[in-house]
């Protein structure tokens, strides 16, 4: 019996672990993109860039929402231009859209253009913005709503290696 | 027994897929409690203490005033000596409220020829993005203010805002604004339009009394900065609209009436926010200086050009404009233009960002925006900074500059 319970409850730690990980907002700093780039090494991503201010990025919330009930490995990596202050509200977004799973990050920075330039010097806030990285981290970049089937398409190109 | 229970509940929450734990939860406090988070997240983002958005204007004795907002409250002062010392601040929001001061939001002021201030601004309300425009005057030179007025007779807690502000010096005040009133007369989702347009009020008695919002377009970009500026023939908005499906370009139209003008033609596709607006200045003969940010096929960057004088209240008005002169550094981000101008004289001045630091730079014309002197660099910010803002009367060109670490600057731009 005590092994029993012993056995769930660390099985519980782990998952538990792994989960909160996951749901974790991350401060996203000028050495975060080379990290999530360093993480992904090898492998094709996507960079989606929202903020809660945005109007057209809860329509990009929501296709990623719904593309990420399909492709359950989708490598998904999102990241919110507001302010660490927001964490509550940017958490509860994501969960809205089912994305909470995913490596997500908050802008952590007073001068929040320091980070824009570190990521693009060609980016000049327009949101939601996004960056397909490909196996070899040549990236195209994105400005607007992304379309779902061109993402599909895209994910189809770039099926990460098994 | 029941411990157990509860430990494998715990454990099947820990491990069932995120989706199907939310079901779990009872789904209508779900929804309360997601609502009551926006709320309380967006409360937090408007309770900044200092924001870096100011409004500043000249009066007729060339003096600066400014429009700030400290602590929730929105704050009139003005200097006599270039911005070296100010008046004692006066209150013009009687109670604390949101007063948008943020990037493309910022407070408004002008100042009559009868010594007049005139003040608007945007107050955001407990829902996001909703917000009142508001407005309000002193008659007795900025020492005391009337009871802020709310402009947009809707009275809907939906979106207002993104304010602009004009006076004709004789007792006429007008302001216009975005306005999401039409998107619930609408099918939501169903219009190919956007759910925002451009309303307008305009006074006669210098601002004592409004009369009913003017709508003026249908169907415009929803989240960057308006400009207004009063011409012979009546104040005359620039705005990001919306042509076609969704090219993001620039036009203007006339308050009193007349056509919804383009006088860009960048070809900006988004289906987006660019959260980057433009502005406009009337010189004195009637011409137009507008400056603006793209990023379209055509072109992209900020730039500047002149439309000359002409009846823009027409129908079969026909625009002669120059070609767009591009500004600043567009490997240093060159952004947020803003213009003014008096007589022949004409200022022009934006942002640039190395990656570092911040400039604030302008360029001057003495012939109506025919020739340009060669763009200078006023100043540098080490840490966050507002917008530059344009000044000029017949003695003095000026940009405000209020950044984070070094405070509220005004730089003399030298001819």
């Amino acid at each position: 019996m005590r092994r029993i319970v012993h056995a769930v409850f660390t099985l519980w730690l782990a998952f538990g672990a792994a989960f909160a990980l996951a749901g974790e907002l991350q401060p996203f700093t000028g050495a975060s993109l080379p990290a999530i780039q360093k993480q992904f090494a090898g492998r094709p991503f996507i960079l989606t860039l929202w903020s809660l201010t945005c109007h057209h990025c809860v329509k990009e919330l929501q296709m990623l929402g719904r593309l990420a009930r399909s492709e359950r490995s989708l490598p998904l990596v999102i990241v919110s231009t507001d302010t660490p202050a927001e964490a509550r509200e940017i958490r509860a977004a994501l969960k809205r859209f089912g994305l909470q799973r995913f490596d997500t990050w908050v802008f952590d920075d007073t001068v929040p253009e320091r980070l824009r330039y570190a990521i693009d010097p060609a980016w000049r806030g327009e949101l939601p913005r996004s960056y397909l990285f490909d196996p070899a981290h040549r990236r195209e970049a994105h400005s607007g709503l992304l379309g779902e089937a061109q993402l599909r398409d895209w994910l189809r190109r770039n099926r990460p290696a098994k | 027994m029941r411990w157990r229970t509860g430990l494998i509940g715990v454990l099947a929450m820990a491990l069932l897929p995120p989706a199907a734990a939310q079901q779990h939860a009872g789904h209508a406090s779900q929804t309360e409690d997601a609502e009551a988070r926006r709320q309380r997240a967006w409360n937090e983002r408007l309770a900044i203490a200092s924001p870096l958005s100011v409004g500043a204007a000249l009066d007729a004795a060339g003096r600066l005033w400014l429009a700030r907002v400290e602590n929730r409250r929105l704050l009139v002062s003005h200097s006599a000596d270039g911005g070296r010392r100010y008046s004692t601040p006066v209150p013009v929001t009687p109670q604390p409220e949101a007063v948008m001061a943020d990037a493309e939001n910022r407070p408004k002021i002008a100042v009559g020829a009868d010594g007049s201030v005139h003040v608007s601004w945007t107050q955001s309300l407990d829902k996001p993005m909703s917000a009142h425009i508001r407005y309000a005057r002193s008659t007795d030179g900025g020492k005391t203010f009337s009871l802020p007025a709310i402009l947009n007779d809707d009275r809907q807690v939906i979106s207002h805002r993104f304010d602009s502000l004009a006076i004709d010096g004789r007792g006429r005040v007008a302001v216009a604004w975005l306005d999401a009133r039409s998107r619930t007369a609408r099918t939501v989702g169903k219009s190919p339009q956007t759910d925002v347009g451009l309303y307008a009020a305009v006074s006669e008695d210098g601002g004592t009394n409004f009369g009913r919002n003017r709508r003026i377009a249908d169907h415009s970009c929803q989240c960057c900065r308006t400009g207004l500026t009063w011409t012979a023939a009546g104040p005359v908005a620039f705005w990001r609209h919306v042509f076609g499906r969704n090219i993001r370009d620039f036009a203007i139209a006339n308050l009193n009436g007349g056509p919804v003008l383009r006088v860009t033609d960048d070809a900006w596709e988004i289906d987006g926010c660019p959260h980057h607006g433009g502005g406009i200045a009337v010189d004195g003969h009637g011409n137009l200086h507008i400056a603006w940010f793209t990023n379209g096929e055509k072109r992209k960057g900020i730039f500047y050009r002149r439309i000359a004088q002409t009846d823009f209240s027409k129908a079969d008005a026909r625009l002669d404009m120059s070609a767009p002169l591009a500004l600043g550094d567009p490997a240093r981000q060159a952004g947020h233009p803003a213009v003014a101008a008096v007589g022949e004289r004409v200022l022009l001045t934006w942002r640039e960002f190395d990656g570092q630091r911040f400039s604030a730079w302008a360029m001057l014309s003495r012939d109506a925006g025919t020739s340009w002197s060669a763009p200078r660099k006023l100043a540098e910010a080490a840490q966050q900074a507002d917008y530059t803002l344009p000044l000029i009367d017949a003695r003095q060109a000026l940009v405000v500059w209020n950044t984070a670490a070094e405070g509220l600057r005004v730089l003399e731009v030298r001819p």
